[in-house]
């Protein structure tokens, strides 16, 4: 029975997801994490606590680990383990991207320079200390940009400015959302300013082996996502786009691989589609992010987990091409701040043609924090259908029937 | 079916009557099973809450109603009111062994010796609904309720331990409403950690 190592953090949507395809092809699961299992003394064997900030020492507790329990495939859930997934599977001899690769990906500043050497389209882009003047930040930008904590992912902290006022707003604004991260040894604490991009934009998601890029989907992202903040709501594959516009996506992310040296792996990019051309945003040695990945299915209902856990097993997945309907996922946004009091009109959302599932994660009672600063989801909403725009207006009719009772907190963002 | 003390029927009659409504029933159920043996429910209810299985039991001055699945369990059980310096309220004795089934009743003490004393340092717990087909059902509470980590106790802990113990178990499956929980000890987020939420 092989035997892979999961690094998934308490805070990881997926483990589960993982788990169940680990099962599903008979593969053992040692779960590494960030913090203690409860129940890890009753099978230590299945269970390792790890540093995932010190990626060079969790390796070494993994080598450690390795010589008495072989691993033959080392998996990050999520942007927090890649690094430390590529370092250990690096120190115990199996196929993954370069730890330099992987680490460039996981930061802005790294991957917008590796792209722009690369030779494609970037916006021009300047970092500043979070100490920095943020008038004088914005005496030396031009409009629109955007402002950008080079630690932070999912949109967090991403604002849109288009004009010095605005950009020394969301300097600040920033600046204090990475004061609130903490002391924290890890967080970068630098803001990258860069031009902003307009367009259509797309995700991504893409099997690399070898360095090269197998398309998994194109996701289109009908709301447009032109600021102040990003918030990513629908997801939906396939791209309405033309042929002609898709083969140059998929185009730009081989060369965004190739730009940051992936070899091996998950990869989740960003692109936007313009009359100028494909512009790559980013870039992640990662699957697509939260619960959206129950938007894939491959074969006769094979999950994209299962589907990165067979090829990180050395496993045939050639064949396995993506269910030919039309399939999208909805990241429920958080309309205001405040404390989650109750939701309404699920069972009409469900009773909607082409929804498969509404799934709230937020419990009752807890506190919300939309964009920037936020880091959740309220939930999901996933569709299938027989065309994209049949499950675009699925996702949106579902959407529209919840709603969402939030006890404004005094002082809070709205 | 079940036997109701004096002292008991009289303080159900003395809180019918500061309820000051008529026709209530008392509905007494079994609501779980933990370490202590079996938790139960009591409570007033409408006339109308009374199901078409319910088992019906005058107490005189009022009735009892006992739901179809706690009905097996409460065989010969009574009802009595205590107050001493020490307590005060309904006790119940009960006769019936928590677990007629052999695996099931394995399944309790691991959950009760093991598992839920670990849990219960993350504000969790476990709770046996009942095995059949070799397959055991679960549904965890408290911290354990939406968390983020669910999924890995119930893998890499519970299920791992108990098919140890027993391996008769074929599967453990959790059917926990974890949309429901109210205080799960790890939230998942996107991108990271937050201290915003």
């Amino acid at each position: 029975m092989p035997r892979v190592l999961l690094l998934s953090s308490t805070t990881s949507y997926r483990a589960g997801a993982f788990l169940d395809a680990a099962r599903a092809i008979g593969a053992e699961v040692v779960v590494g994490s960030d913090q203690p299992q409860v129940l890890a003394a009753l099978h230590p064997a299945g269970n390792l606590t790890l540093d995932f900030s010190d990626p060079d020492r969790a390796a070494e507790a993994i080598v450690a680990f390795a010589r008495g329990r072989p691993l033959d495939a080392v998996l990050a859930t999520d942007d927090e383990g890649v690094v430390l997934a590529a370092t250990a599977a690096a120190a115990l001899g199996l196929a993954t991207s370069p730890v330099a690769a992987v680490s460039a990906a996981r930061h802005k500043v790294a991957a917008r320079e590796r792209l722009a050497m690369a030779g494609l389209p970037s916006p021009a882009f300047e970092v500043f200390p979070v100490e920095a003047d943020p008038d004088e930040v914005a005496r030396r930008a031009s409009f629109p940009c955007v402002v950008k904590p080079v630690a932070l992912a999912a949109s967090r902290g991403v604002i849109r400015a288009d004009d010095p006022e605005q950009l020394a707003r969301a300097f600040r604004r920033v600046a204090a959302l990475l004061a609130l991260e903490g002391g924290s040894q890890r967080t970068s604490r630098k803001i990258l300013v860069e031009s902003y991009i307009p367009g259509d934009e797309v995700a991504v998601e893409g099997l690399v082996r070898g360095g090269d890029q197998r398309l998994l989907a194109v996701f289109d992202k009908p709301d447009p996502l032109e600021g102040p903040y990003f918030e990513e709501t629908l997801y939906v594959t396939p791209s309405r786009h033309p042929a002609v516009v898709q083969a140059a996506v998929t185009a730009a992310t081989q060369r965004m691989v190739e730009a940051l040296g992936l070899l091996e792996g998950p990869v989740h990019a960003e692109l936007r589609i313009n009359p100028q051309g494909v512009w790559p945003l980013e870039i992640a040695p990662r699957s697509i992010g939260g619960l959206c990945s129950r938007a894939l299915r491959f074969g006769d209902g094979v999950t994209l987990e299962e589907l990165i856990l067979r090829h990180a097993l050395g496993l045939d997945v050639a064949g396995l091409k993506r269910e030919a309907c039309a399939s999208g996922v909805m990241m429920i946004p958080i309309p205001g701040a405040g404390v989650l009091r109750a939701v309404t009109g699920q069972e009409e959302a469900e009773r909607v043609p082409g929804i498969e599932e509404v799934r709230i994660t937020i419990p009752i009672g807890q506190p919300v924090v939309p964009l920037p600063e936020g880091a959740r989801y309220l939930g999901f909403l996933f569709a299938r259908a027989d065309q994209p725009e049949t499950v675009e207006q699925a996702l949106r009719e579902a959407h529209r029937r919840l709603g969402f009772e939030i006890d404004q907190i005094q002082g809070g963002r709205a | 079916m079940i036997t109701i003390t004096e002292v008991a029927r009289e303080k159900v009659l003395a809180l019918l009557a500061s309820e000051g409504r008529q026709g209530l029933a008392l509905r007494f159920a079994i609501d779980g099973r933990g370490p202590g043996g079996f938790r139960y429910r009591l409570g007033f209810v409408e006339p109308q809450d009374r199901r078409d299985d319910d088992t019906v039991v005058d107490a005189g001055g009022f009735v009892v109603l006992i739901d179809a699945q706690s009905a097996p369990h409460l065989g010969g059980a009574s009802l009595d009111y205590v107050e001493t310096l020490q307590e005060s309220g309904f006790k119940i004795e009960n006769p019936n062994a928590v677990w007629s089934d052999p695996m099931a009743a394995a399944v309790q003490r691991i959950l009760d010796t093991e598992i839920n004393p670990a849990v219960a340092s993350h504000g969790g717990h476990v709770e046996l609904l009942e095995v059949k087909d070799q397959v055991a059902y679960i549904a965890m509470g408290g911290g354990c309720q939406g968390c983020g980590m669910a999924d890995v106790t119930l893998r890499q802990g519970i299920e791992v331990r108990i098919r140890e113990a027993i391996p008769e178990i074929r599967a453990v499956v959790d059917t926990t409403d974890h949309a429901g929980g109210t205080n799960p000890y790890y939230q998942p987020a996107k991108g990271g950690r937050s201290p915003l939420g």
